[in-house]
């Protein structure tokens, strides 16, 4: 999350940008280059793409810092670029098929109370929640969820942004950034759910 | 008391904190009473734990750096 610091930081560096000083590029490229290439590989999950985004992202900082207003941050509208960016990278390859998201809940009586038992894999090991078996579930999940929950899910989850930033960024209401949340974690937290009782059953037969 | 459905619907107000004391103590009381709900608690924010861990650890590759460098050289400061 971007401090008080960071937000005047950035003031000074487009502003110097705007008289035309090369070294303040040269800072926002160092600043934001990570920012720009991971959010785009983790919403395309292709290095090539995240390549071309991130040069063409720099590229439109440059370009279009004079039209940059300063009405909101400068980190938000670097997120905006990046984003609108990698929509049209994904245009153009085959559309995925999503799922519905409404697998994430949990089955209700009719009294809406939950009817089967749910298992806390919360405290597994670390070397069963970081090995790289989880590691590809949580990839393919996350490839599996709509653009819109996806992209709520990165930048708030992922990126660890304030719930109002991402509102900002995507130019939504609170409430709608949370529901989307909602619903990706529901979604997420299903699968991988599924996947840590699999291999519990699966251990459990060795 | 309220429903699991509701709790469920609940969980992300509960962790931004921006329930109303009421309804978090509401939830809170539900959660004594239901051990569905504490695991489902849990593990929905665990998900969120694992998956920025796992996610936000993406470097950039050395070959794709040098490349946004020759880029930048190329296209912005000697254009
Ligand atoms: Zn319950």
């Amino acid at each position: 999350m971007p401090t008080q610091e960071e937000k005047e930081q950035d003031e000074i560096l487009v502003r110097e940008m705007k008289a035309g000083r090369m070294e303040a590029f040269d800072k926002i490229f160092e600043l934001y280059q990570r920012k720009i290439y991971a959010l785009s590989f983790n919403m395309t999950r292709n290095q090539m793409d995240a390549q071309d985004v991130t040069q063409e992202v720099l590229l439109t900082i440059y370009r279009k810092i004079d039209t940059f207003q300063g009405k909101s941050a400068f980190s938000s509208w670097v997120y905006r670029i990046t984003l609108n960016a990698t929509y049209m990278k994904l245009r153009t390859k085959k559309k995925e098929q999503y799922v519905s998201l409404d697998e994430g809940l949990p089955n209700f009586n009719h009294a809406g109370f939950q009817n089967e038992k749910v298992s806390d894999w919360s405290k597994s090991t670390d070397s069963l929640l970081f090995s790289n078996e989880t590691k590809g579930v949580i990839e393919k999940a996350v490839a599996l969820l709509p653009e819109k929950e996806k992209v709520v899910f990165m930048l708030r989850d992922v990126e660890g942004l304030s719930t109002e930033k991402v509102g900002d960024i995507l130019d939504l209401t609170i409430p709608a950034v949370k529901s989307r949340l909602h619903r990706a974690r529901l979604f997420l937290r299903k699968r991988l759910s599924n996947y840590f009782d699999e291999y519990k059953t699966r251990s459990s037969k060795k | 008391m309220i429903c699991c459905k509701e709790c469920i619907d609940l969980l992300c107000d509960y962790f931004e904190g921006t329930l109303s004391p009421d309804t978090a103590a509401s939830l809170e009381d539900h959660f004594k009473d239901c051990p569905p709900c504490v695991s489902f608690l849990e593990t929905y924010r665990q998900t969120s734990d694992i998956c920025r861990k796992t996610l936000s650890a993406v470097e950039i590759p050395e070959p794709v750096q040098i490349k946004l460098r020759e880029f930048v050289k190329n296209h912005i400061q000697s254009p």
